[in-house]
């Protein structure tokens, strides 16, 4: 089983076990995997002013397209309810977020490398934010919309109870959330 | 005649400043939330606690005020922590 993270004499210290560590870098892979597919529609025709991929920018007249699953979508959320206001901030900001994501997801694969995980502030916040995108895209998957949903997934904790594979995905989100709010402490007595 | 410049008027003193709206979900930790707006924002940990709070019993919260420029950039940071973040202008 997996150790709380903690601020110590050596930074930020947190033990995941193998099974653990295989399972979260999983989970990271599959969102880079998602994040990666909607990075696809952002490839420009070929036949566009050179200038355009050189700087990164898109044609105002190139609106991306939505974001039509729902779990992608709480990764890459509309930045206003006016949708011209949406999709102009997504044509200008999206490939960003999405290039700092799929880094910091990569950086969190990588630290599943040891049993024992030591973090520096800055890393550890990156770290944090890695796992938040894994709980986002796990809630969308567990249909967590509110907070009775979110009550009855967080009752499924004993492995040995767990039959289905809704509740198996339910005992891996709780995994994750606990190693998050652990990582919050932990960073929290660190930065203040 | 007075011997001072007149005021210059210019478009900006006209824009109605933007507002930073953060929006409650079931799936982000709350300490996670009051650490984003105490990190991100500088706020102190009463102030940061608070506004937390708000987002969770309310449903949203009005987080900052500000120029078009800042709050787009205040929405993409809030997207970066995962946070449900959109910007409005004041009516």
């Amino acid at each position: 089983m997996a150790k709380a993270f903690k601020y110590g004499a050596h930074g930020i210290t947190g033990t995941l076990h193998s099974a653990e560590r295989k399972l979260l870098r999983e989970l990271f892979g599959d969102v880079i995997t998602m994040l990666e597919e909607r990075a696809l529609v952002h490839q420009l025709p070929d036949d566009i002013d050179p200038l355009y991929a050189l700087t990164g920018m898109r044609p105002e007249s190139m609106d991306l397209p939505p974001v039509t699953d729902p779990a992608l979508s709480k990764l890459l959320p509309d930045a206003s309810a006016d949708p011209v206001m949406a999709a102009e901030h997504r044509r200008l900001t999206e490939a960003d977020l999405i290039a700092q994501k799929i880094g910091r997801l990569r950086e969190a694969q990588f630290l599943m490398e040891t049993d024992k995980i030591v973090l520096e502030n800055q890393n550890a916040q990156r770290f944090a934010q890695a796992l938040n995108d894994v709980r986002l895209v796990l809630a969308e998957r567990l249909e967590i919309r509110d907070e009775q949903d979110a009550e009855r997934v967080s009752e499924v904790l004993d492995a040995a109870e767990v039959e289905t594979p809704e509740e198996y995905l339910a005992l891996v989100y709780n995994l994750v959330s606990w190693v998050q709010d652990t990582l919050m402490s932990a960073l929290m007595d660190a930065e203040y | 005649m007075p011997d001072v410049l007149p005021e210059i008027e210019t478009a900006a003193t006209y824009e109605k400043p933007w507002r930073l709206i953060v929006w409650n979900d079931p799936v982000n930790l709350m300490s996670y939330v009051a650490y984003v707006f105490r990190s991100y924002f500088g706020f102190t940990a009463e102030k940061a606690e608070q506004l937390m709070l708000q987002v969770h019993h309310d449903g949203f919260c009005t987080v900052r005020s500000g120029s078009r420029e800042a709050i787009e950039s205040d929405v993409q940071a809030m997207h970066g922590f995962g946070l449900n973040a959109t910007m409005t202008q004041e009516a």
